[in-house]
């Protein structure tokens, strides 16, 4: 299993349309990903559900972690990175 | 009395109010079938939710750029939410029925959205919308008292969703008003597809009774309840201004044919009130879906001989079946593809596994043709690629008139074209033409095969542009060609209806252009003021151009 904490750079936070592109991108991948909040005990949730990860209340500058299994769980985490790297123009 | 709100689309309008209540959905709570069934009956509920928001998406077209759009895309990807899914499916393995288990699994998803801030929380209503629009599959029932309203009608609702609004006969609403809602929400889409006013978010509906006449003013986001004759005059002749009935010709001479796009016999009726100059695109394929077997040859011909009828003086050009990739058809059995634009569909089902299905329409249209208005039918094939594939429907087509003979039925040829939606078709149209008595541009296909990017691919969408010289100069190429060859050439994609582009698009030749039903009036006036020889000389200059947005400089 692959992981990374990334911070979250869009203003919107992992919200609105952040957090549906996120999924987009999360559904392009056969891996297993997951997400989670780093500063809490919380389980990590199912990246590819929207109401899940916006159900995290991740604001901008907070950090997230983001983990994933499968044959392509690397690549996904690099998009995923820079998805949530992003600040929304 | 007065009610103010946000006006959308810049028109007045007076009617009569009707009310539009959730009536809610009725359903049992256990399940007679087993989980399997239900789950089976949630998944098929969700693939035709999909389908239709898809629908909704396309119809809407080119109106929801940008935020509106989303709408749609926001709702497909909450439907395949693995969190509310599972939820439901717990709730069927508990024993409900698929409809009771949709509805409560539904509900920690919809609290949770509506504790967010913001955007978030508006996005509880598309939840609830996506809910509504799996019951109302799974129960039949509409949910709602839109569908039986008379002529005039001004719907008045505390919220109006897709799936309430699906369901409307559109030709009998002239406006719309919500108490909530912005100038992005789905309301404001939909009447400005539409080309009727609307005012949304007038946060109270009080005053505004069942049956009341009203007039409701787009332009200043503005109901008056009872209002003076005069007043109602006065909108009257607005609207009688606004519609042109007679033909439109360029200040040169030249005949422009300005033509509705429907999608049922029941929109041509609007058609001909807004002075439309006929129907330039008769698309068939929801005759297809939404049912379990396929449509019999009568009722085919009843639909045909209906719109035939209602336009009694105009020509009507009927698309045959465009089904197969993105629009499945359940009773097909067609394999699935990996890309559904460039699989299997149109023409490419109508010699195979759609074969019946196409013989049947074609025979019942040949036998419209011999109906009392049958001489203003016109036909044509979607998706052509190949010189052969047209051929080959032409060859049909001949084959089923002789069936027709033998089994002593009526029948005429109706006038035949093809779509040109193809680069190959772009390339191939003279051969084509020459076969045809017409050539119409599909511009939102073209514009997708010339790019090479997918209309439903939102990371792409600059390339989704018509303007892009590449497509402008297929359009030329295409109309060149048609006339070179006796074909009349016309255009019925999205790129049609933009009265900013009509001169563009008069000035490339087209002969007919075919758009969306609310629009018609305003891209007459435009064609109307046109000089055909200025605007020809301006598009040859604008074909010379190498990008969108020297393009755009251009046109100015």
């Amino acid at each position: 299993m692959s992981s990374r904490t990334v911070e979250i750079a869009p203003k919107a936070g992992l919200h609105a349309r952040p957090a549906s592109k996120f999924v987009e991108v999360v559904q392009e991948y056969e891996a297993d990903i997951k997400i989670s909040d780093p500063s809490t005990e919380e389980k990590p949730v199912d990246a590819g559900s929207m109401l899940a990860i916006t159900g995290l209340g991740l604001k901008k500058g907070e950090e997230m972690e983001i983990e994933a299994e499968g044959s392509d769980a690397e690549e996904a985490i690099d998009a995923l990175e820079e998805v949530i790297t992003t600040p929304e123009e | 009395m007065r009610i103010e709100g946000t006006g959308i689309t810049q028109r007045k309008a007076s009617g009569k109010i009707v009310k539009h209540q959730d009536q809610g959905f009725s359903f049992n709570e256990e399940s007679d079938k087993t989980v399997e069934e239900d789950k089976e009956r949630f998944e098929d509920a969700r693939k035709e939710a999909k389908r239709q928001l898809e629908e909704a998406a396309e119809k809407t077209g080119q109106e929801t750029e940008g935020d509106e759009g989303d709408i749609f895309k926001a709702q497909i990807q909450f439907l395949n939410d693995p969190q509310i899914t599972s939820n439901v499916e717990e709730k069927i393995e508990e024993g409900l029925t698929a409809e009771a288990a949709i509805e409560q699994g539904f509900e920690g998803p919809i609290s949770q959205l509506e504790s967010q801030e913001g955007r978030m929380a508006e996005r509880a209503d598309d939840l609830r919308d996506i809910r509504d629009r799996l019951l109302g599959i799974l129960t039949g029932q509409e949910g709602g008292n839109l569908p039986d309203i008379s002529e005039n009608s001004i719907v008045v609702a505390e919220n109006l969703k897709p799936s309430d609004t699906s369901e409307i006969d559109q030709s009998k609403v002239s406006g719309l008003v919500t108490a909530k809602g912005s100038r992005t929400s789905h309301v404001a889409i939909l009447s400005k597809s539409m080309g009727i006013p609307a005012v949304v978010g007038t946060g109270t509906l009080e005053g505004l009774e069942d049956g009341e006449k009203v007039l409701i003013d787009g332009e200043n986001g503005e109901i008056v309840v009872d209002p003076s004759e005069k007043a109602l005059e006065e909108v009257e002749e607005a609207e009688e201004i606004e519609v042109i009935e007679e033909h439109v010709e360029t200040k040169d001479g030249k005949k422009i044919e300005v033509a509705a796009n429907v999608a049922n016999s029941g929109e041509v009726g609007k058609a001909a009130e807004n002075g439309a100059d006929g129907i330039g695109l008769y698309r068939t394929e929801f005759m297809f879906l939404d049912r379990e077997g396929p449509p019999t040859g009568d009722e085919h011909y009843k639909n045909y001989v209906d719109a035939l009828n209602q336009f009694p003086d105009e020509r009507i050009i009927v698309r045959t079946m465009d089904i197969g990739g993105d629009k499945p058809v359940p009773y097909l059995n067609l394999e699935e593809s990996d890309n559904p634009f460039l699989g299997k569909r149109g023409i490419r089902l109508a010699f195979d596994e759609g074969k019946d299905l196409f013989d049947t329409q074609i025979k019942a249209l040949l036998r419209a043709a011999a109906s009392e208005n049958g001489e203003n039918l016109a036909v044509m094939f979607p998706m052509i690629t190949t010189v052969e594939e047209f051929e080959k429907a032409l060859e049909r087509v001949e084959e089923l008139e002789a069936e027709l003979d033998e089994e002593g039925k009526d029948y005429e040829k109706p006038e035949l074209g093809l779509m040109i939606e193809t680069p190959s078709a772009v390339q191939m149209a003279g051969e084509l033409a020459r076969k045809a008595d017409f050539l119409s541009i599909g511009t939102n296909d073209l514009t997708q095969y010339t790019m090479a990017a997918s209309r439903t691919d939102s990371q792409v969408s600059d390339l989704q542009n018509p303007l892009h010289p590449s497509v402008l100069r297929s359009i030329k190429k295409t109309v060149e060609k048609g006339h070179k060859n006796n074909a009349w050439v016309g255009m019925c994609g999205e790129m049609a209806g933009n009265p900013e582009l009509t001169e563009l698009l008069v000035g490339l030749g087209l002969d007919e252009l075919s758009m969306s039903t609310g629009v018609v009036p305003e891209v007459k006036s435009q064609a109307d003021s046109i000089e055909y020889q200025r605007s020809s000389d301006k598009s040859e200059d604008i074909l010379n151009m190498s990008s969108v947005d020297e393009v755009r400089e251009k046109l100015g």
